[in-house]
């Protein structure tokens, strides 16, 4: 039992405001220069990655290496994706599908975080409930789409509905992980102060969720726009998976190309524009954890 | 006559909480406890793991219910006192989304406090604990010192009249700690009338901070020394002096027995 025992100890030399000095003084220079160096050093890697690629596009279309009908260039891509921008075919189509991935991000992520929060705070509905979602979320969605395109007919809805499937699940289990990963001493203190549930759900519990929920809202815009995509892909009236779709018929790759090529693009920004959110809304979290 | 001056801070006849075991039998962790805790004095709660120290805490804050007895705290029952209560724990609870400016608002924001008085107070206890200086930072840009701080300034914001600390220093390093225990005597010192109840580990630090040590042991008191060293103490020099050893030993045998 010694080892609970000790006594008080003699005062030392550190101050509470050196030590606090150190600890809130900036980065200095040498660290934030040599950070620096490494995102330029880490851009020009990711340019040059980018110029080899194209470069080996190119040596592989031109050389005869494969089919005839894949063989499209870099440029023939480029001059379809010229041409279709001025006749307003890209963004007409873009705008199809983007109205159709926000609507879905937005009713899944909603709809989403509800009901994970609530299975997060409500074991014995989890109980209820997991089999069900796990036995839905284990569905092929795209499987859903002809069913789900008999139900709405050819229109933004369909495609709406089989992205909101594949976005739903992510952010209910990604807000459901977060809501459970609560301090109990947070909660014990709440108590004695006094605080509602009310309090309690949006000063600690909503927060708690928050770096979770963050995870499933960007893994789940991705998601928005792969559903959507594979719905049109499958039948819409406009969209760019209805281009892909008319154009692999044709066999116009070099459109193809261009348009998975805008596509990726489309899906590199989203993931940014989540990035800068995220460093905001979540800017309290240690950086090695942003 | 003002009832505040005559109902103690804490008044416990015959407490009894008892846990199931997993076995299914009730284990008893405090037995038929009798206790009068008057308004103003700094107890601390000392004995081995398991002793029922900590039961006994949360039991004062209505966050364990008794089995039998009545629990009086600030003549009232604990769930009552509560808006008169402080609450620290070994590890600081701060929250890490909010500054600590931010922190030390919480209470006061769940009382409904207007935002002026919220800052204007805040900026008073974190300036009492000398962390004005960090009140815009997150909780992982403070060292554990400085956020045991921040978490006195969070309790003592609230204007508590019955503080109840459950280790709260046993995290800290040892010289942190002395400055911490310091500021917090100093802080204790100012303001006449506020209880104390202070649950540690550490025999010195019971002895160092209290007038009053209550050395528990299977749910009893087995012993109640008052600490006759006179205030203000050098927490440093307090080791070495003749009453500090004597008393040290008398409860240091006891544990050991």
């Amino acid at each position: 039992m010694t080892e609970t025992i000790t006594a008080s100890s003699p005062s030392g030399a550190t101050s509470p405001r050196s030590a606090r000095r150190a600890r809130s003084e900036p980065k200095p220079a040498r660290q934030r220069r040599s950070g620096t160096r490494l995102t330029i050093g880490v851009r020009l890697a990711q340019v040059a990655l980018l110029l080899v690629l194209l470069g080996a596009w190119q040596l592989v279309a031109s050389q005869g290496w494969i089919e005839p009908v894949l063989a499209k260039t870099p440029g023939e891509a480029w001059a379809y994706f010229t041409a279709a921008v001025q006749s307003g075919e890209i963004s007409s189509n873009l705008r199809a599908t983007m109205t159709a991935v926000v609507i879905a991000w937005i009713l899944a992520s909603a709809v989403g975080v509800a009901v994970g929060l609530s299975l997060g705070l409500l074991p014995t509905l989890e109980r209820i409930m997991s089999p069900f979602l796990d036995a839905a979320n284990a569905m092929p969605r795209l499987a859903l789409a002809p069913l789900l395109i008999v139900i709405f007919g050819i229109t933004m809805t369909a495609k709406v509905a089989l992205a909101f499937t594949l976005v739903f699940f992510i952010v209910c289990s990604s807000a459901r992980a977060g809501v459970k990963s609560v301090d109990d001493e947070w909660l014990r203190l709440s108590t004695v102060l006094n605080a509602s549930k009310t309090q309690v759900f949006w000063h600690i519990l909503l927060p708690v969720a928050t770096p979770g929920i963050f995870a499933g809202l960007r893994l789940g815009l991705i998601y928005s726009l792969l559903g959507v995509v594979g719905s049109e892909l499958i039948s819409s009236r406009d969209g760019l998976g209805q281009l892909v779709s008319i154009y692999s018929a044709q066999f116009r790759m070099e459109a193809v190309y261009a348009i998975l090529i805008l596509l990726a693009i489309v899906a590199v920004v989203l993931n940014q524009v989540m990035n800068f959110a995220e460093r905001y809304l979540l800017r309290w979290q240690p950086p090695a954890r942003r | 006559m003002d009832t505040n001056v005559i109902t103690p801070a804490v008044q416990l006849d015959g407490l009894t909480i008892s846990f199931p075991s997993p076995d299914g039998s009730a284990k008893t962790v405090v037995d038929n406890l009798d206790l009068t805790i008057p308004r103003g004095q700094f107890v601390s709660l000392v004995g081995r793991s398991g002793c029922g120290k900590t039961t006994l805490l949360n039991a004062l804050a209505g966050l364990v219910d008794a089995t039998e007895c009545k629990t009086e705290v600030l003549g009232t029952t604990p769930f009552d006192a509560r808006s008169r209560m402080g609450f620290m724990m070994a590890r600081d609870a701060l929250f890490p989304w909010r500054t600590a400016r931010k922190n030390v608002e919480y209470g006061l924001e769940l009382r409904g406090v207007p935002k002026a008085e919220r800052r204007t107070q805040a900026a008073r206890w974190l300036a009492a604990v000398q962390m004005s200086e960090a009140s815009q930072l997150w909780t992982w840009q403070l060292s554990q010192g400085m956020r045991q701080r921040v978490a006195l300034a969070r309790t003592w914001a609230l204007d508590p009249d019955i503080l109840l600390m459950d280790e709260p220093f046993a995290a800290l390093d040892a010289q942190t700690r002395v400055e911490v225990q310091r500021e917090f005597l100093e802080l204790w010192q100012s303001q006449v009338g506020r209880t104390v109840i202070f649950v540690t580990h550490d025999l010195g630090e019971a002895i160092c901070l209290s007038d009053r040590v209550l050395l528990l042991g299977a749910g009893r008191v087995i012993d109640d020394v008052s600490i006759d060293i006179e205030r203000p103490r050098e927490l440093e020099t307090l080791t070495a002096e003749p009453r500090y050893i004597e008393i040290f030993n008398r409860l240091r045998g006891q544990l050991d027995h």
